[in-house]
């Protein structure tokens, strides 16, 4: 289904054709080591790059030649992944057949692409100081304003406790004082650099076959002076010491995450069966989490767990009354310690296994999943399809969840509060 | 059924409106694995004043909401959630302000799935004790709200804005609206509402089409009860009471939502097409290609987080537009400026053909999203439109058809603000 080819050295193109779509997408992603000394800038560099091009001097007039395109979009694409952040583009845009008679979007939608990532307007052996200072802001009210989603924000306070030095614990965009301190030369050279030496993955999803998307990326590719470094595999979590933070702000409702570490990662045998048990703790509608402690106990509106399977962590989160902590902590563990002893129904199981099952049988219905699956997982270090890693999932048993269970281990919790400081 | 092929997009339809009265509209993907089914009744959180046999009723606000929670309940203590679970399916609902919709996504046992929506959407069972305990999760909901400034700062421009419309009033209603609802509030909402000439079915996916018109019969059976009449006991005119208001919450950047109020859009192609207008109107006023868009992103007045564009709701319209910004005021005076100059001189030809262009293929490329079309089909569906009629619509839209609407909407006395500043930075009168 997925057409691999390795087009350079450290060059990858996968491809998916599939004429079902009305849209197409194409990603080019640039693959780095997470890192706080360059994190800001790969954040930054995307949103830099689609400000203009030398042909489309500002902003109105990329987006018009998207509009010419019958509406392509063209969006900055930075990934955290593990070990890795990945920083580049993602371009969606309507199948050649919807066209009028004689037109095509795809050809130009990669000469677009091509000029965007390579063909930036210059200034003083950099980039232009108006751009980069503009798309400065931008970032560091982005990255400000996750602050706005409290259930998001306490999310990350969260991991950063759990991670210490780990790069897993890095910002994906990087911290606002990393992205103030970039100067439009220094992004510059870094940019150069990041064309030479990353790996670079490609992506395509629609009707095309690959050796025509392999053939309109030549000229891209063939503009590319590279040197390619090696990139290191994945590695488990290196956790910091565990910690209880309580945070005050001005809020009507409480936030409480509790994060659990595991040895499992998506890189080993038990991965299958942890996501199983993830999903019948504490993921949908009829998980332990939402069943006894929203519905039963009416505690909250949101409850949920998530499993960050390239790390190895388990997290619980939910929004509840500021009095309601110590209960809702103890129904949290205690519904874990039901896993632990492997008291877990077989509807529980079917429904948990039928989730993911339902989840992943969809993968091949939109373009997006379909970039978003591939282009993570082969990254992740999760060496399956859909269809082998269901096939997983189908066998997990109820000892393979119990013992799923046994491997967490409480690290850190988070609330967030409101009232006085 | 009757099956209608759309050439321009490659889509087939399959519609017909059963002997109950309840529509059902198939959209066949061949070669998809996941279906998915909207049931939807033409009943939001605007729609409290309602006559129902004879007697005219006014429900506490937020009860389409609450009563979109309390559906999941079965007799017999059955657990819908689990048994779609063990269907390998995936449900779950949303209210807006004009509609209430119950979807199930499953890719396998879809038969068995569809009439299982069917059944619960169908099954009004409400005890004292369940609607209690439900207050605890929905006060939470409420909560939350509250704490999420993007909806507060759309529902504090809807209160500021409209002088009596039912829009004023949060979707959710208020921790003491909801003190007022009982078994019988809701039952007789369901009651009123829920009848199969009231609502839609929509599926989308690799099925049979009379099969779905099957399941629906059968399910639903073929009485086919009055539907209540919907009330609108409330005037308004296109001045804002309010002009402007503000509240200080916990967050990052000074935010705002804006908008001017715009006349209730016409049933049928009519209102369709005065709502495409008005959306490439917003376009070409505060689009991303537009010129005070650069201008604006260039002076750090907006970022990517600004969006606009055309909304509509039962019995209300407004073009709106919201984001990050260090100082709104400013933003609403540019808008006001260009929206005057755009209305007297235009767009050339050239930009206004660029401009269909790309709303067409942006519509066109959505069709990939499941829950987009079937969510479009309904609404539209409810406004006494086809959806999929949409392009030729488009070809015939005249740019003097956008200098008109901007010259109407864009004044001074049908704009409103609604602005969140973070603790501390909040102007001083």
């Amino acid at each position: 289904m997925i057409h691999t080819q390795t087009l350079s050295p450290g060059v990858t193109l996968r491809c998916c054709r599939d004429p079902r779509f009305k849209q197409g997408c194409l990603s080019f992603q640039l693959i780095r080591q997470m890192d706080a000394r360059e994190g800001a800038m790969n954040a930054l560099l995307p949103s830099v790059l689609l400000r203009g091009t030398k042909t489309c001097p500002d902003l109105r007039a990329v987006t018009q030649r998207l509009d010419d395109l019958y509406g392509a979009s063209a969006a900055p694409m930075v990934r955290r992944i593990g070990d890795y952040q990945t920083t580049g583009l993602y371009c969606g845009f309507m199948d050649d057949r919807f066209a009028l008679p004689g037109d095509r979007v795809l050809e130009p939608m990669a000469a677009f692409l091509e000029e965007i990532l390579l063909d930036p307007p210059l200034e003083d052996g950099g980039f232009l100081d108006a751009f980069v200072e503009g798309e400065k802001t931008n970032l560091i009210a982005l990255i400000e304003s996750e602050r706005n989603d409290k259930r998001a924000y306490a999310m990350t306070r969260l991991l950063k406790t759990m991670c210490g030095g780990d790069p897993f614990g890095l910002p994906r965009l990087g911290e606002p004082e990393q992205v103030a301190a970039i100067d439009p030369k220094a992004l510059y050279r870094h940019y150069r650099a990041l064309l030479r030496e990353s790996r670079v993955e490609i992506f395509y999803v629609g009707s095309a076959r690959p050796e025509r998307v392999a053939g309109m990326l030549e000229g891209l590719l063939g503009r590319l002076e590279r040197s390619c470094r090696p990139l290191p595999g994945q590695t488990g979590l290196r956790p910091g010491p565990g910690e209880d933070v309580t945070e005050v702000m001005d809020v009507t409702q409480g936030k409480l995450c509790m994060g659990f570490v595991t040895p499992i990662t998506n890189r080993d045998p038990e991965f299958a069966a942890m996501q199983v048990l993830n999903t019948v703790y504490g993921s949908g509608m009829t998980s332990k989490l939402f069943t006894q402690v929203r519905e039963k106990l009416s505690l909250c509106y949101s409850i949920g767990s998530s499993y960050f399977g390239t790390k190895g962590i388990l997290a619980v989160s939910a929004g509840i009354d500021f009095d309601k902590e110590d209960l809702t902590r103890e129904r949290i563990l205690a519904l874990l310690e039901d896993c632990r002893k492997g008291d877990i129904t077989p509807q529980e199981l079917t429904a948990g296994k039928e989730a993911l099952l339902s989840g992943l049988r969809a993968v091949h219905d939109a373009p997006g999943s379909i970039e978003n699956y591939y282009a993570t997982a082969a990254l992740s270090g999760l060496d399956m399809t859909p269809a082998a890693y269901m096939e997983a999932v189908d066998r997990v048993t109820p000892a393979q969840v119990r013992a799923a269970a046994e491997t967490l281990t409480l690290h850190s919790t988070y609330f967030l509060r409101g009232g006085s400081q | 059924m009757k099956s209608c092929y759309y050439p321009q997009l490659d889509e087939t339809v399959c519609a017909q409106v059963l002997e109950n009265g309840l529509t059902v509209k198939v959209i066949p993907r061949k070669g998809f694995t996941k279906k998915l089914a909207y049931f939807v009744a033409n009943y939001g959180s605007v729609h409290g004043d309602f006559s129902l046999d004879g007697q005219t009723l006014r429900a506490p606000a937020g009860v389409a909401h609450y009563l979109e929670h309390k559906l999941f309940d079965m007799p017999g203590g059955r657990d819908v959630s689990a048994e779609f679970a063990a269907l390998g399916a995936v449900t779950n609902a949303f209210t807006s302000y004009d509609m209430t919709a119950y979807y199930v996504s499953c890719t396998e046992r879809f038969e068995e799935c569809l009439a299982l929506l069917l059944e619960f959407v169908s099954t009004p069972y409400f005890t004292e004790e369940s609607v209690e305990k439900e207050r605890g999760i929905i006060d939470q909901e409420i909560g939350m709200n509250l704490d999420a400034p993007d909806s507060v700062v759309f529902e504090n421009l809807m209160g500021a804005m409209y002088a009596a419309h039912p829009i004023r009033v949060p979707i959710l209603g208020t921790a003491e609206t909801i003190r007022q609802i009982t078994p019988q509030v809701l039952s007789r909402c369901h009651r009123a509402f829920y009848t199969p000439r009231n609502m839609i079915l929509c599926v989308i996916g690799d099925v049979e089409p009379e099969a779905v018109a099957g399941i629906a019969r059968r399910v639903l059976g073929e009485r086919s009860p009055e539907t209540a009449v919907k009330l609108r006991p409330w005037q308004e005119d296109m001045t804002c009471p309010t002009a402007e208001v503000a509240a200080v919450m916990e967050v990052a950047m000074p935010m705002f939502s804006l908008a001017f109020k715009c006349e209730p859009t016409p049933p049928g192609e009519a209102g369709i097409r005065e709502e495409m207008v008005a959306d490439l109107a917003a376009e070409a006023l505060f689009g991303e290609s537009s010129e005070l868009y650069l201008r604006l992103y260039e002076q750090g007045l907006i970022d990517s987080s600004f969006s606009g564009g055309f909304e509509t709701v039962d019995g209300c319209a407004m073009l709106l537009c919201s984001g990050d910004s260090r100082d709104a005021r400013q933003v609403r005076r540019a808008i006001l400026d260009q929206g005057r100059k755009l209305a007297e001189e235009g767009l050339s030809q050239e930009s206004f053909l660029r401009m269909k262009r790309g709303a067409l293929g942006r519509r066109i490329r959505g069709l990939d999203s499941f829950d987009a079309t079937c969510f479009r089909v309904c609404a539209y569906h409810f406004t006494d439109f086809d959806y999929f009629r949409f392009p030729e619509v488009y070809h015939s839209i005249r740019q003097e058809e956008l200098r008109a609407f901007l010259e109407r909407v864009v004044r001074q006395e049908r704009c409103c603000l609604s602005v969140i500043d973070p603790p501390g930075k909040e102007e001083t009168a």
